[in-house]
């Protein structure tokens, strides 16, 4: 069997999501949208995958390779803009009559999760969050060593430390390697991603804490999605780049922007990342 | 007394600011409003500065009422962050 992928390419909705990468290579839950999907078609029994990317295909093509990760055959086809699942087909059956090579089998927009159609992760980042939540139950796989449900709909990865005194409420995600401080206050709704270090303290209810992200003491997130130093309130979709690493940071190094910057512009745009940006 | 058309409240100006304010509030005064529709950037000398009007105005309990207007949505944030919200009064105008 072989299945055609398109990756979506920007969404105005969520576009602060894909300053650092494409929309299919955010971290959920500690893998990304595309390889949920790899390995959904590797248990319905598909053999061979051709994804389609638009944004930043090289980016794509270096996280999935030649497929052989999930035992698949893939190959990631590059495009100028983002295809309709119409266009695609279209697309491959003109391209199996020159050619000879067999069209696939099915085409699908991964603009969903597996099996979570109802669930539209791309239209707010309200709705992103929303089908983060739905997701839960479905990440803890097998493959996922070391990965424990401590509590119902409390799960923890690998190398994680949790002090004494910290409270964990349902539904609640932590990665690995995640650090959480005494006295917080970790969910309901609460997920940190891997390497997140969460100080003495903190609140984090109804968000996510990004991959390698440091939430400072005393902090709050409440109704947000905080990646690095850029906080999204999901709910008011109000964008904040926070001023002062204290409080909110990232802890790897600033991901590049995936847009080119001018030399002659770059002190300015350093100094834009000092200033609070405006709603989107 | 009222105070507006502040572009930013950081590093740069907070001390200055509070000082200012500070000096010119007279001994009678019943509210204080600090006008933020024009405040694009706050950080934590910017908040710090105004915890110490809420300081100065009698921690909310000294007669003088300490009232933020028209944050943007963006220092609410930082306000929610940073749990300061709970010291002020905040209201739209």
């Amino acid at each position: 069997m072989k299945t055609l992928l398109i990756c979506p390419s920007h969404r105005p909705a969520v576009a602060r999501l894909t300053d650092a990468r494409p929309l299919v290579l955010v971290p959920i839950l500690g893998k990304c949208l595309l390889e949920y999907w790899l390995e959904h078609l590797v248990a319905q029994g598909v053999r061979e995958v051709q994804v389609i990317a638009s944004d930043r295909p090289d980016r794509v093509r270096e996280l999935v390779g030649d497929g052989s990760r999930w035992g698949l055959r893939l190959d990631v086809s590059p495009e100028s803009y983002e295809l309709t699942p119409a266009e695609a087909r279209a697309r491959c059956a003109s391209q199996a009559r020159i050619t000879g090579v067999t069209p696939p089998d099915d085409i699908v927009l991964i603009d969903h999760l597996p099996g979570l159609d109802q669930s539209p992760l791309l239209e707010s980042y309200d709705a992103w969050f929303q089908a983060l939540l739905a997701w839960l139950p479905h990440a803890c796989t097998s493959d996922r060593i070391g990965r424990r449900e401590i509590s119902p709909g409390v799960w923890v990865g690998l190398h994680s430390r949790i002090t004494a005194g910290a409270q964990l409420h349902a539904p609640c995600w932590i990665g690995e390697n995640v650090f959480v401080g005494p006295d917080t206050v970790i969910g309901p709704g609460a997920i940190l991603e891997d390497r997140a270090f969460v100080e003495t303290g903190s609140h984090i209810v109804q968000s996510v804490v990004g991959p390698e992200t440091f939430v400072g003491e005393l902090t709050r997130i409440e109704q947000s999605l905080a990646h690095g130093d850029l906080l999204i309130n999901w709910k008011t979709h109000s964008i904040l780049i926070v001023p002062d690493a204290f409080l909110l940071s990232s802890l790897g190094e600033r991901p590049p922007l995936d847009r080119p910057v001018k030399r002659a512009w770059a002190p300015l745009t350093s100094l834009r990342h000092l200033i609070p940006r405006q709603q989107e | 007394m009222n105070i507006s058309q502040l572009p930013e409240l950081s590093a740069a100006n907070s001390t200055l600011f509070r000082d200012e304010v500070q000096a010119s509030m007279p001994p009678a005064l019943n509210i204080l409003e600090i006008d933020l529709a024009q405040t694009v950037f706050v950080d934590s000398c910017g908040l710090g500065a105004l915890f110490s009007l809420y300081k100065a105005t009698g921690n909310g309990s000294g007669g003088i009422k300490l009232r933020l207007l028209n944050p943007t949505p963006q220092i609410l944030q930082l306000f929610e962050l940073t749990q300061m919200g709970q010291f002020f009064e905040i209201s739209e105008r």
